[in-house]
């Protein structure tokens, strides 16, 4: 331990000298060692990075305690990263580019399989053989690049539409029928604060809260062109339930997830656009047992919407554990495992079969959240997603502030959505 | 044998060496002092403005890795120079800029009278001015943020008594001009006493008999102000235009965490862009072009300064 | 009543309201200025519950009733200690550093009469106004190639582009104004310039030092661009850094808590100032001004 702080000290003095400075100009290039395959058969160690924390960080431990007894040959020692999304991507981003050799497998969202791909970070799949059929298949998608599989998925979470059964007595069945039920809602119930509550800041959330109403209007986010009707309608439903139909608040520029969960589990909102964790904080009254979970109604010419939410899980292509990573991969996405998982930390499984009925038992909301699944459409698979996030993120943002109407806002954002997501080096 | 000392002193030290020797010596153990904080300074100053020239010149960005780094003349300058979130960003700044510089002056040059005054309880307002200043720009902005909060915050909850309960306002990133509203409170509550207490130490230096003589004359408090104080506080008002100025000019922490740049990119500061491009799209090359036009804009708004106040302050 | 009697009547009036107009005016000052600190603490002291409910009804301005819960829960839940041991970490060591150095090098530029003290205190100055953000690029890709990127260390060396410049002419400026005899006595008893320095100048200077480190510590303890740029694991960053992440988590982190981290933050600071407000302003005014 002392060591290890006396050594940065020691780095830290050399980045005093100006000579460093050198280094500013060179790019680290110790990126070309090939390294010679190890056999899955023989005894190694292998380093997994994950965000998990908390209850989730426990459970991969015990999954990885039954892995290791199972596989006595292989160690596999647990690297923990940032729990927030986009620095974690950074943190493995910079060891990719440094060249390392580890972690040899690791934990990705479903945004950025492609990317790394694109890259040549991570390691094609189809020499194992993988079954992907045996997953839904809008998050086998998302780890799909130019056809071949770069990802598995681990656990799959849908983003859906909840809502207050004691205030609204049956599911609505249109987003118009939406609409109408947080109204009556908010004149019969005076303790609630607003009919819907969603993402609007300025955020990677805020497209998933869009790409949940989309396919409702016939939507589709395709970077390619996005300025369609369905999208245009969509938008401007979202729009409306602020400015035209005054259900959701303009405070919602200024909400993330945290922030609609807290509406809707304080009692506040009668509608929320959310992910599954928060059926289980619906804990205390007035919102206790009145949880009701759907895809997003769909309107005319759409079908039912949800956003795919998930994590994945793939092989750094520097490994030399390539062997080994896939079996510890096979073994944590093995129904078996995932519905242990899903018992405690409440992550949805990636597999159909894992949803047995114990578990549906256990906790009825794995139904809906399986329902949902099937519906869920992933954001646009690109390697160039971080920019065309930004460009949705902006045009969103004018959206829900009304600087912008929605049909201007996407005809701006559609051609430089398509220039970023097309662009290649 | 005061007299004694310095004689023997500026003549021929104890040590016999002859004062030149003495100068000499002097003056090398007086770089060998100096060596340190120039090194530093150009390490953390000058060492990244020659990595950003030559980084600007060419193709880097970190996530399309194993691209080479090829020499790219001043494409990323074109980019840069017809990019309209660049040329939009550069308005913007200049427009807050303009606007707080001189918002903050007036307030301060007040404050700084005010101040300036003897009166129980100067102390107090003193300290209470400071501690805006003194604590971090996260807190500013996280208070102000706070104090806007729909929900949270004293300002709607302050408003609620003009406006029915159920119209509350949401400020940051529902509007623009809200939105700047809050950048620009947070941002001046913070900046506002450093001005002001430079501007006091200008007051404080000029005597007190030309404001008596001129009283004799019967020249009025406005008179004395216009004739007096302010030519009189010229070149302290040099030193707090020119530290303001640039602050205001680079301006980014209060804008991230208030707004993001939102909404839209409409709170997108020239800072704000250069971090963006560096950290988030890891693109060195661009980055490197916006952060060398951003040295020149500053160099340019200092040489402007110091061009217009030099004649009459020295 | 005399017309004399009443004009010295209506003159006292005027006084007395221009009196009352000035007091007004610095009471308006002291409350803007120290409100928006009331508002943050009180709602640090709000339960979870209360903040989601909202400001209104019986929780006003005085809150409907008090918890710590969130001042409790910054550090058993949100691990806020390891941030706040960065700062102390990266702040003590840039003013430590800024000390030393900088004392040398403002007993050298007032004292030493070297060729292009001008220049180089022109430099100095300069340097104060180098935009920060021009620099985070290539630091970032240094960092990088040494492998000290998310590592509170490096941020030593990097703030000191906010304490050394105003360090150094606060230091250079101060030595000016010590008398030159007491040096001269020293050195007539057979002192060299570095013994007569440490045993006479420094422990007159040491007040002047003292300012000095607490404006660096100021000015060091407030970075956010730097750690925002450098830093991205939570238990490297800095104090600052770790309280506008509380606000991006992906889940919900009530203002109390933020509110919390934002008082903790606050109170060395707001300490400082109390005791030492007069060294802060004369430190302010010497070091960029005359």
């Amino acid at each position: 331990m002392r060591l290890a702080a006396s050594n940065q000290r020691h780095r830290v003095l050399v980045a005093v000298v100006p000579v460093a400075g050198l280094a500013l100009g060179l790019a680290a290039c110790s990126s070309s060692s090939s390294v010679k395959p190890v056999s899955a058969k023989a005894k190694q160690t292998i380093v997994f990075a994950e965000s998990g924390l908390g209850t989730e960080g426990q459970q991969t431990q015990t999954a990885i305690n039954g892995f290791e007894k199972a596989n006595p040959n292989i160690t596999v020692k647990v690297d923990v990263l940032s729990p927030d999304s986009t620095t974690y991507l950074s943190q493995l981003e910079h060891s990719f580019i440094a060249g390392a050799t580890t972690p040899d497998v690791f934990e990705t969202d479903v945004t950025y399989p492609a990317k790394f791909a694109q890259a040549g970070w991570v390691l094609k799949l189809t020499q194992f053989n993988p079954n992907m059929s045996q997953f839904f298949p809008h998050e086998v998608a998302a780890g799909t690049y130019l056809g071949a599989p770069y990802a598995v998925p681990w656990f799959d979470n849908p983003e859906g539409l909840y809502y207050r059964t004691d205030l609204i007595k049956t599911a609505p069945s249109s987003p118009a029928q939406v609409v109408a039920d947080a109204q009556a809602a908010l004149k019969k119930d005076h303790s609630l604060k607003e009919g819907l509550a969603f993402e609007g800041m300025k955020y990677e959330g805020a497209i998933t809260a869009f790409l949940t109403v989309d396919s409702a209007f016939g939507g589709k986010l395709d970077p390619s062109n996005v300025n369609t009707s369905g999208n245009k309608a969509a938008l401007a439903w979202l729009h409306d339930t602020i400015y035209k139909y005054h259900i959701a608040p303009t405070a919602v520029t200024g909400w993330s997830e945290g922030n609609v969960e807290s509406e809707f589990v304080s009692g506040h909102a009668a509608f929320s656009i959310n992910y599954p964790f928060v059926e289980s904080l619906a804990t205390s009254p007035p919102v206790k047992g009145h949880v009701g979970y759907i895809p997003f109604p769909a309107g005319p010419g759409g079908t039912p919407g949800s956003a795919l939410g998930g994590e994945m899980l793939a092989i750094n292509s520097k490994t030399a554990h390539a062997a080994a990573a896939w079996k510890l991969i096979e073994y944590l996405t093995s129904p078996a495992v995932e519905t242990a998982r899903a018992e405690v930390t409440g992550d949805p499984p990636s597999l159909p079969s894992a949803y047995t009925p114990a578990l549906q038992a256990k906790a009825p909301y794995f139904q809906n959240v399986k329902t949902l699944n099937n519906f869920s459409a992933p954001r646009p698979v690109s390697p160039n997603y971080l920019q065309v996030s930004n460009d949705l993120q902006v045009m969103l943002s004018e959206i829900f502030a009304n600087t912008k109407s929605p049909a201007a806002a996407l005809a701006a954002a559609a051609p430089t959505i398509k220039n970023d997501a097309s662009a290649t080096p | 044998m005061a007299a004694q000392a310095a004689d023997r002193y500026v003549g021929r030290p104890r040590d016999g060496r002859p004062a030149a020797d003495r100068a000499a010596a002097d003056r090398r153990l007086g770089y060998a002092l100096v060596a340190p904080v120039i090194i530093l300074l150009l390490a953390v100053t000058a060492l990244p403005l020659i990595s950003n020239v030559w980084n600007s010149l060419h193709f880097d960005d970190l996530s399309l890795a194993g691209l080479p780094h090829k020499f790219v003349g001043a494409s990323n300058y074109s980019t840069m120079f017809t990019s309209p979130l660049w040329i939009a960003a550069l308005e913007r700044t200049l427009a807050f800029t303009v606007i707080t510089v001189i918002f903050d002056m007036v307030v301060a040059l007040a404050l700084a009278l005010m101040l300036n005054r003897k009166f129980r309880g100067r102390g107090v307002l003193r300290a209470a001015i400071l501690v805006p200043w003194a604590v971090p720009t996260v807190v500013s902005a996280t208070l102000w943020k706070t104090m806007f909060d729909p929900r949270a915050g004293f300002v709607d909850y302050f408003l609620g008594a003009v406006h029915p309960a159920w119209s509350s306002l949401t400020w940051l990133n529902a509007s623009v001009w809200r939105s700047w509203v809050v950048i620009f409170t947070a941002d001046s509550w913070k900046n506002i006493p450093f001005v002001a207490i430079i501007l006091l130490a200008g007051l404080q230096v000029i005597p007190n008999e030309i404001y008596e003589a001129a009283r004799v004359d019967g020249a009025t408090a406005w008179q004395m102000f216009r004739r007096l104080t302010l030519p009189m506080l010229k070149p302290a008002l040099m030193v707090a235009l020119i530290f303001r100025t640039l602050q205001a000019l680079l301006v980014f922490d209060v804008i991230y965490i208030m707004t993001g740049g939102g909404p839209g990119n409409s709170t997108e500061t020239l800072s704000f862009l250069n971090f963006y491009t560096f950290i988030n799209n890891t693109n060195f090359g661009l980055g490197g072009a916006i952060s060398v036009m951003l040295v020149v804009l500053a160099l340019i708004v200092s040489w402007g300064y110091v061009r217009v106040f030099r004649p009459s302050s020295t | 009543m005399t017309a004399g009697n009443q004009a010295i009547g209506r003159a006292s009036g005027r006084r007395l309201a221009s009196q009352t107009l000035f007091y007004l005016g610095v009471a308006v000052v002291i409350v803007v200025a120290l409100f928006p600190f009331y508002w943050v603490l009180r709602t640090s002291l709000e339960s979870n519950a209360q903040v989601a409910a909202g400001v209104g009804g019986s929780n006003g301005v005085l809150p409907s009733h008090l918890s710590g819960s969130a001042f409790v829960n910054v550090f058993t839940q949100q691990n806020f200690l390891h941030p706040l041991i960065n700062s102390v970490i990266v702040a003590l060591g840039a003013t430590l550093v800024t000390i030393v150095v900088a004392t040398f090098a403002g007993y050298a530029l007032a004292r030493l009469r070297l060729r292009g003290a001008g220049a180089i205190l022109g430099f100095i100055l300069l340097a104060g106004f180098f935009p920060v953000l021009a620099m985070i690029g290539p630091l970032f890709l240094l960092f990088k190639n040494l492998g000290i990127l998310d590592n509170v260390y490096p941020l030593i060396i990097v703030y000191l582009v906010y304490t050394l410049p105003i360090a150094t002419w606060l230091l250079r400026n101060f030595f000016q104004q010590v008398p030159i005899e007491l040096e001269e006595a020293a050195q007539v008893d057979g002192a060299t310039r570095l013994t007569a320095l440490r045993r006479v100048v420094v422990p007159v200077a040491i007040p002047a030092v003292f300012t000095a480190g607490i404006l660096c510590f100021i000015l060091a303890w407030n970075d956010f661009a730097f750690a925002v740029s450098f830093l991205y694991t939570f238990p490297h960053f800095t104090a600052p850094l770790a309280i506008v992440t509380f606000g991006q988590s992906q889940f919900q982190v009530f203002y109390n808590l933020i509110d919390a981290a934002v008082v903790i933050v606050s109170i060395p600071i707001a300490a400082l100032v109390l005791f030492a407000q007069r060294r802060i302003v004369t430190g302010l005014t010497a070091g960029s001004f005359r």
